[in-house]
């Protein structure tokens, strides 16, 4: 045999086994075109495009700093983070401090696995209508001459309607917390579920009493699921916009509505500062809740 | 020393425990041997007050315990799962009972921390201390169970099925470790197996549970040499139990007439250990003082120092025979091969129809 037929034997040999080596990763390209066209692709776009000049009429491609000094040298916009950041934190705790005793409850207390699953059905009913429809039905409950207001006075509770209710930062709070709540008991219940009773048996036997076993054994063996919870929630409610837009009467703000109302009036580049802001506050908020634990370790 | 009386629990109107009653002496090493389904981790969980009695009572040392609840009863109770906290290294899982218990917590760190140590120790595992329990195996596991358990000095130890989960090789290690372990702490251990060979080799007593009762609390070697009902026999496995009636002087079983013992005895159940049992061909003269039936010869079964053979009785069940092999050379038969099987009448016992053992005062001397 010739040493170039060799040679070709051999090469050939080599793009086999290459295909045969890389072949599976085939089965990723869909997905992986599809998120750098749709995903990676407008990221860059996002950061690039926010460095715009931006005009009162129009945008063009010479690089400027200028949106991002707008951004953290007015009161407006570098407030409207801060308060982003504060509803953010309010709705987390809270979220967590109803949903872990609501978790705590199906996850632990009821032991019938068909009960449990009716019950975390019963916590998505809320979802069977629209997400819209749901904010806005708090309208009519919170208002000046809503439900609460109407109840509180007949009772006599009252002598004038309570103002605060609607229209506020509470009412935004509100709002966020019926929609949200239910995606920390989620993840938490399914956590505590997954705890097994031997544990606690054992923990009671060596003398431990019932908080002492919530402490030291319930609550850590449920973390991945209120970080998994916390990731959902803050996810979202750093995105939120339609909320704070339905029930604060445009008085509160948030990053998300900024973004509406600068895309509204075609201000890309200043739009686009914002979502890096808020896409980078996501990564660290993210980033910093996955350092709680280590869920790849605990799932 | 703990007093059981009269417990009784049944789920659902099925009882699992049933009239049980029990002293268990302080340093005593305790198994309790029965099939699964006899109640006997039921039982621990109703000592340890992880279940609730439905009527009964226990006191440990003269106080009554029934009703406390099990974190202030003071009694160890290692799972047969292990039950190891996943979330802390070994020495936290050890720690845990002394740290966090309601009743005379220990707070000094290093207190906790050389009693913690000295535990590690005794049960084998200096130095794996700061391990997670994720990355320790099935038999370390078994022991940090344990410790974390014998740690806080309970006053009972309840162990359920504590090898059940080994390989064969490690379960003969830690049977010796266990009792090794028990005698050097002075603590009651009550350890619940299916395994009877487990239960005679570690038992001071046993206590063979079936349908939830006790059926017979023996010594080990009384327990395995006269059982008390066909029952135990069939639990201790080491009996060939032929069913039939007594007739005409004989024992009728099936076909075959075996000889008795003592005479015209009424019986429902002709028991025989695996290795009283002789093989010889047919025709041999059988000696005097010697029963014999006829069995076709099935397969047999090398188990390294002995061998099983196995008959077909002519009843159609399955009569066994043991040879040790520091006492006779192995034989071949031929399958389907009809050979004689004889045993000493002495080493004959005999049960009544409603399975107990008969009261043969003569036999209480003779039987090895």
């Amino acid at each position: 045999m010739s040493a170039v037929a060799e040679r070709q034997i051999k090469s050939d040999a080599h793009k086999e086994s290459f295909w045969r080596r890389n072949g599976q990763y085939l089965l990723l390209a869909p997905g992986v075109f599809w998120m750098l066209l749709f995903l990676v692709v407008p990221l860059i776009m996002m950061v690039y495009v926010s460095f715009w000049t931006q005009t009162t009429f129009a945008i063009n491609s010479e690089l400027t700093t200028k949106s991002w000094v707008t951004f953290f040298a007015s009161e407006t916009y570098f407030g409207a983070l801060i308060r982003t950041l504060r509803i953010w934190l309010i709705v987390l705790a809270l979220t967590f401090v109803i949903g872990y005793p609501t978790a705590l409850f199906i996850g632990q207390f009821v032991r019938n696995k068909t009960v449990q699953t009716a019950l975390l059905v019963t916590c998505v009913i809320p979802f069977w209508t629209s997400f819209l429809i749901r904010v806005l039905a708090w309208r009519p409950m919170l208002g000046k001459e809503g439900a609460i207001n109407i109840v509180l006075q007949k009772f006599g509770l009252i002598a004038e309607p309570i103002e605060v209710l609607l229209f506020t930062e509470l009412s935004v709070v509100i709002g966020m917390l019926q929609i949200y709540v239910v995606f920390m008991v989620g993840p938490i219940a399914f956590m505590l579920a997954r705890i097994d009773e031997s544990l606690l048996e054992a923990a009671r036997d060596l003398g431990a009493d019932a908080f002492t076993i919530f402490r030291k054994i319930i609550f850590p063996l449920s973390l991945p699921g209120v970080v998994v919870g916390a990731i959902f929630v803050s996810v979202m409610v750093l995105g939120e916009f339609a909320t704070s837009a339905a029930l604060s009467g445009r008085k509160v703000n948030l990053l998300g509505n900024i973004i509406v109302t600068q895309v509204g009036s075609l201000k890309w580049a200043f739009a686009a500062v914002i979502g890096v802001v808020l896409t980078a506050v996501m990564a660290i908020v993210i980033t910093g809740l996955l350092r709680v634990v280590n869920l790849r370790k605990e799932l | 020393m703990m007093v059981m009386s009269g417990l009784e629990k049944s789920y659902d109107g099925r009882p699992a425990i049933a009239d049980f009653s029990l002293d268990v002496q302080d340093d005593e090493y305790l198994t309790i041997l029965g099939p699964s389904g006899s109640g006997k981790s039921t039982l621990l969980r109703l000592i340890a007050g992880l279940d609730r009695l439905d009527s009964g009572s226990i006191t440990l040392n003269g106080e009554a315990i029934t009703g406390k609840p099990s974190h202030l009863r003071g009694l160890g109770f290692v799972q047969q799962t292990y039950a190891l906290f996943p979330h802390m290294s070994v020495r936290d899982n050890v720690s845990f009972g002394l740290r966090y218990r309601l009743v005379d917590p220990v707070q000094d760190e290093h207190e906790v921390a050389r009693r913690c140590d000295a535990m590690l120790e005794l049960v084998g595992l200096s130095g794996l201390g700061d391990r997670m329990v994720g990355q320790i195996s099935g038999g370390q596991k078994q022991r940090v169970s344990l410790a974390r358990t014998l740690v806080t000095e309970p006053k009972i130890c309840l162990l359920d099925e504590p090898l059940g989960a080994l390989d064969a090789n490690l379960r003969e290690r830690m049977t010796i470790e266990l009792r090794h372990i028990r005698a050097t702490l002075g603590v009651t251990f009550m350890h619940v197996t299916g395994n009877e060979a487990e239960a005679l080799t570690m038992g001071d007593r046993l206590i063979v549970l079936d349908q939830g009762r006790a059926i017979q609390v023996d010594t080990p070697d009384r327990l395995f040499t006269r059982p008390a009902t066909v029952a135990v026999a069939k639990l201790v496995n080491n009996y060939n139990i032929l069913p039939g009636r007594v007739e005409g002087g004989g024992f009728q079983h099936g076909d075959s007439r075996l000889a008795l013992p003592e005479p015209a005895q009424v019986a429902g159940y002709y028991v025989i250990r695996f290795d009283q049992v002789a093989i010889g061909g047919i025709g041999e003269e059988i000696a005097s003082g010697m029963a014999s039936m006829e069995a076709a010869f099935i397969a047999s079964e090398f188990m390294g120092s002995r061998v099983i053979y196995f008959f077909r009785r002519p009843d159609g069940g399955v009569f066994e025979v043991e040879r040790h092999l520091s006492r006779d050379d192995p034989e071949d038969y031929a399958q389907g091969e009809t050979c004689a099987l004889s045993w000493p009448l002495s080493q004959v016992l005999l049960y009544g129809g409603d399975g107990r053992l008969l009261d043969m005062p003569a036999a209480e001397g003779r039987l090895q």
